[in-house]
């Protein structure tokens, strides 16, 4: 198990100072496993109210302790759909719930969370980890996905933002915040998501190049609409169709014409998964300086119109990094949400 | 308050006396936004050409404790850019200049003051677009969209502001410089680009801008359809999302709108319509050429009496023409109208609509409805005669048609912001805890709260002040702008 790769790595991370290298969980679930923490000397809590939830953080708070979210503090209780309103492709649920929970009672719907990182996390450590898979070319991250939370703060605040409709500008955006914030800003107890019909159909389509960059650029500027493009490096390049049978068919075909390559399964994208999985960092390019940026990698997967590389060794370079100045605004936020420094483990 | 004579010589010295301004009558242009009902004069107003002279100008009102607000071009609804009296405001105009455009990483970087409409003119021509689209975009800027989340009529397949933002300089309120997100997405740690756009300038002053651009579609097809009544336009908006299908354009509008909309420009709607739906696709073309035939098949099912169809762009103009002009329209049946921007889940369009009817007959004022119906954003439109007294009872009808929007599980605003208009009306949505964290998370940004004080977060002070009626924003009267 990697899940103590998160707190261990932040100390990493300090210790460099600004140049931070994401971590990244090998089964994707490292905010919520509990195994091990009711060994901890530490007092362990798996609340499965806000309520509860709430009273765990406010003694931490009052007591002065520390604690850390999916190691002392387990979401698990707290894994409820509360409501899918299939019309409206919205749902709420708590945030322990498994995506693969989630997904499935969705596909009962014929609807998904267009979401698909490698692992099986749960939603809120999808969130406080922005985790993506191969959909993040068409349909984003999970802060382009999240339209509302319930939060509760270290102090035991339990405070919401945004809504659970698809357009809302009412407030500061706490959805937004909270992802990527590695669990060390509030507790992510209730989730409202923006969902997607289930395709019709789905192919894929597999090249196989020596020049992803030149066969990347011609699907990009084509009008061709994929749901996910990976280049898996080096030497391949997945590209991912959905709709219906007749524009799927069509697509593969213009697809074809422009780079060639050779239709196969879907299991070809648990192939891209699992080397995303086992990466052991993660580099940010401009997306049009994809040529280069392959250059200095070894193998990879690199989702390119993100300008996003999962790489199995450091790129040091490409490491995505904050500015002293954004440091210290998130030091100011985490103040201001955590006083005490509950989450700061 | 005063302002110094030495913090205005200090200004003129980073700026140049002649960007800044601090004569009346020219201080008078600036004291409203789209939102005409609220009003101030600046104590003095500012145009920086750069960065370095937004940070110079913010230190010195930071050190001063002088408040400050940013402008675009002054087409907000909300009164996000209602200057402060003893304030100074910002204005952004002068920073209009595109400064990168990158087709490789398919990003452009823009200054704040660039026009939305003039970013898509840029890039055109290579067949790319930038796809938030709000109705005042020949006018309004892109600093302002990204104060405001701005959204638009093809938001429903796009998204909004904050999808197409990849990355902002922005000068925080103390004047501290600090760049978020750049042209590469899913930065480290919070995703603080996410809480700036959005935060209607409260969270400091946004000099440049990463937007991406979109591949222009391959094809795109409008239809129009007309109903007898408003519940059978609705069942076929839910046919058409049930469906699978995610148009690009799901609009609506009700018999009142429609009347308006053919005596004003005579679109020459289908005769008798009690509701016409547009509905715009766009794709590839085996996609769009399908779901097109299934979308005329809904339609026709939910008792559609006529379904129209366009191909090209002059074709699509005449289908969009009604729904464009739709709030200029108003003018033709009614003296005064209050615009409304709430949201309701798609699924309860029909049940809050029929309560907007009840509510209407109520308060003995008509109501227009014009809107996103795919995504449930409505725009009800309070006729009334501001002569005859009427514009209390506009404002109590217009509250209560946001109540049922909130009751319905929705939000106050879609699109037009909170601002100083619905400041007031924030506790309708939120807990006194919700807002207190917002407050928190304020502070961290603006500890001295000199940033576009008074909006989005109430206060006592504001909320006992009653704001005047809606009235023409010049830019409206002068065609160059419009409500949608």
């Amino acid at each position: 198990m990697l899940t103590a790769s998160v707190p261990l790595h932040r100390h990493e991370a300090d210790a460099r100072g600004s140049g931070v290298l994401t971590p990244l969980p090998r089964d994707g679930s490292g905010l919520d496993a509990p195994d091990g923490a009711s060994e901890r000397a530490r007092s362990w809590h798996r609340p499965s109210s806000l309520e509860e939830a709430s009273a765990a953080l406010s003694a931490a708070h009052g007591d002065g302790r520390q604690l850390t979210i999916g190691e002392d503090l387990t979401t698990e209780g707290l894994d409820r759909i509360l409501e899918h309103e299939a019309g409206d492709l919205t749902c709420t649920v708590e945030a322990g719930i498994r995506l693969s929970a989630l997904q499935h009672a969705l596909d009962e719907n014929g609807q998904r969370l267009s979401l698909d990182p490698p692992g099986d996390p749960t939603v809120g450590a999808l969130l406080a980890r922005n985790l993506s898979g191969p959909l993040r070319h068409r349909f984003g991250a999970p802060r382009d996905l999240v339209l509302g939370v319930t939060l509760v703060l270290a102090d035991g605040t339990i405070a919401s933002a945004g809504g659970k409709v698809v357009k809302n500008v009412a407030g500061y955006d706490l959805a937004r915040l909270v992802c990527g914030s590695e669990g060390r800003l509030a507790l992510i107890a209730r989730v409202s998501l923006r969902l997607h019909p289930l395709p019709k159909v789905e192919r894929t389509l597999a090249v196989e190049t020596d020049d992803a960059p030149s066969a990347i650029s011609t699907l990009l500027r084509s009008q061709l609409q994929p749901s996910a493009l990976d280049v898996l490096h080096p030497g391949g390049i997945l590209v991912l169709f959905e709709g219906s049978a007749r524009a799927v068919e069509a697509q593969i075909a213009a697809a074809r014409g422009l780079v060639g390559g050779s239709e196969v399964g879907a299991e070809a994208w648990d192939v891209s998964r699992r080397r995303q999985a086992e990466a052991s960092g993660r580099a940010c390019f401009d997306p049009g300086r994809l040529r280069e940026t392959l250059a200095e990698l070894g193998e990879a997967v690199v989702r390119p119109a993100a300008g996003v590389a999962y790489s199995a060794d450091d790129v040091p370079s490409r490491r995505p990094s904050q500015s002293e100045t954004q440091r210290l605004l998130i030091e100011r936020i985490r103040h201001e949400l955590d006083p005490n420094g509950v989450l700061a483990a | 308050m005063a302002l110094s004579a030495s913090f205005v010589l200090e200004t003129q010295g980073i700026l140049g006396a002649r960007h800044v301004i601090s004569e009346p009558e020219q201080l008078r242009v600036y004291e409203c936004d789209g939102l005409t009902g609220h009003r101030a004069i600046p104590e003095l107003v500012v145009l920086p050409g750069s960065t370095e002279d937004v940070q110079a100008v913010v230190q010195a009102c930071n050190r001063e404790g002088v408040p400050f607000v940013a402008r675009g071009a002054g087409t907000g609804l909300s009164g996000g850019a209602t200057p402060l009296a003893g304030g100074l405001v910002v204005s952004l105009a002068r920073m209009n200049r595109i400064l990168e455009i990158d087709l490789a990483s398919q990003r452009i970087v823009v200054e704040p003051g660039v026009a939305n409409l003039d970013v898509t003119r840029a890039v055109a021509g290579e067949g790319f677009f930038y796809a938030p689209d709000p109705s005042s975009q020949q006018v309004c800027t892109i600093g302002g969209n990204v104060a405001e989340n701005s959204g638009g009529a093809h938001c429903l397949k796009n998204g909004f502001t904050a999808h197409h933002v990849t990355g902002v300089t922005l000068v925080l309120p103390d004047g501290e410089l600090v760049e978020l997100g750049g042209k590469a997405l899913d930065p480290d740690g919070p995703d603080l680009l996410g809480v700036v756009v959005g935060s209607e300038g409260t969270l400091g002053i946004v000099t440049r801008i990463t937007l991406r651009l979109v591949r222009a579609p391959e094809a795109v097809q409008t239809l129009l359809a007309g109903f007898e009544t408003t519940d059978a336009a609705g069942a076929a908006v839910s046919g058409i999302i049930a469906g699978g299908i995610l148009p690009s354009a799901l609009e609506m509008m009700d018999r009142l709108t429609i009347e308006a909309a053919e005596l004003a420009v005579a679109p020459g709607y289908p005769a008798g319509a009690g509701a016409i739906l547009l509905v715009e696709l766009d794709g590839v073309s085996a996609q769009v050429e399908e779901d097109a035939v299934e979308v005329e098949r809904i339609c026709a099912e939910c008792g559609a009496f006529e379904i129209r169809a366009a191909t090209n762009d002059l074709a699509r103009s005449l289908l969009w023409k009604g729904r464009r002009s739709a709030f200029a329209a108003m003018g033709r049946v009614a003296t005064d109208y209050y615009v409304q921007d709430g949201v309701v889940p798609r699924t309860r369009l029909p049940g809050v609509l029929r309560r907007i009817e009840e509510l209407s007959e109520l308060h003995g004022l008509r109501v227009g409805n014009v809107f996103h119906a795919g995504d449930g954003n409505l725009h009800p439109l309070v006729l009334y005669d501001a002569e005859r007294g009427e514009t209390q009872q506009a404002r109590l009808l217009a509250e209560a048609i946001l109540d049922a929007c909130l009751d319905a599980g929705g939000s106050l605003t879609g699109e037009h912001g909170v601002g100083m208009d619905k400041a007031c009306s924030m506790p309708r949505m939120f807990s006194e805890r919700d807002l207190e964290v917002f407050g928190r998370l304020r502070r961290a940004f603006d500890p001295q709260g000199l940033c576009n004080p008074g909006k989005v977060i109430p206060t006592p002070r504001l909320c006992g002040e009653v704001p005047g009626p809606y009235r023409v924003h010049p830019l409206e009267r002068m065609g160059v702008a419009e409500r949608l």
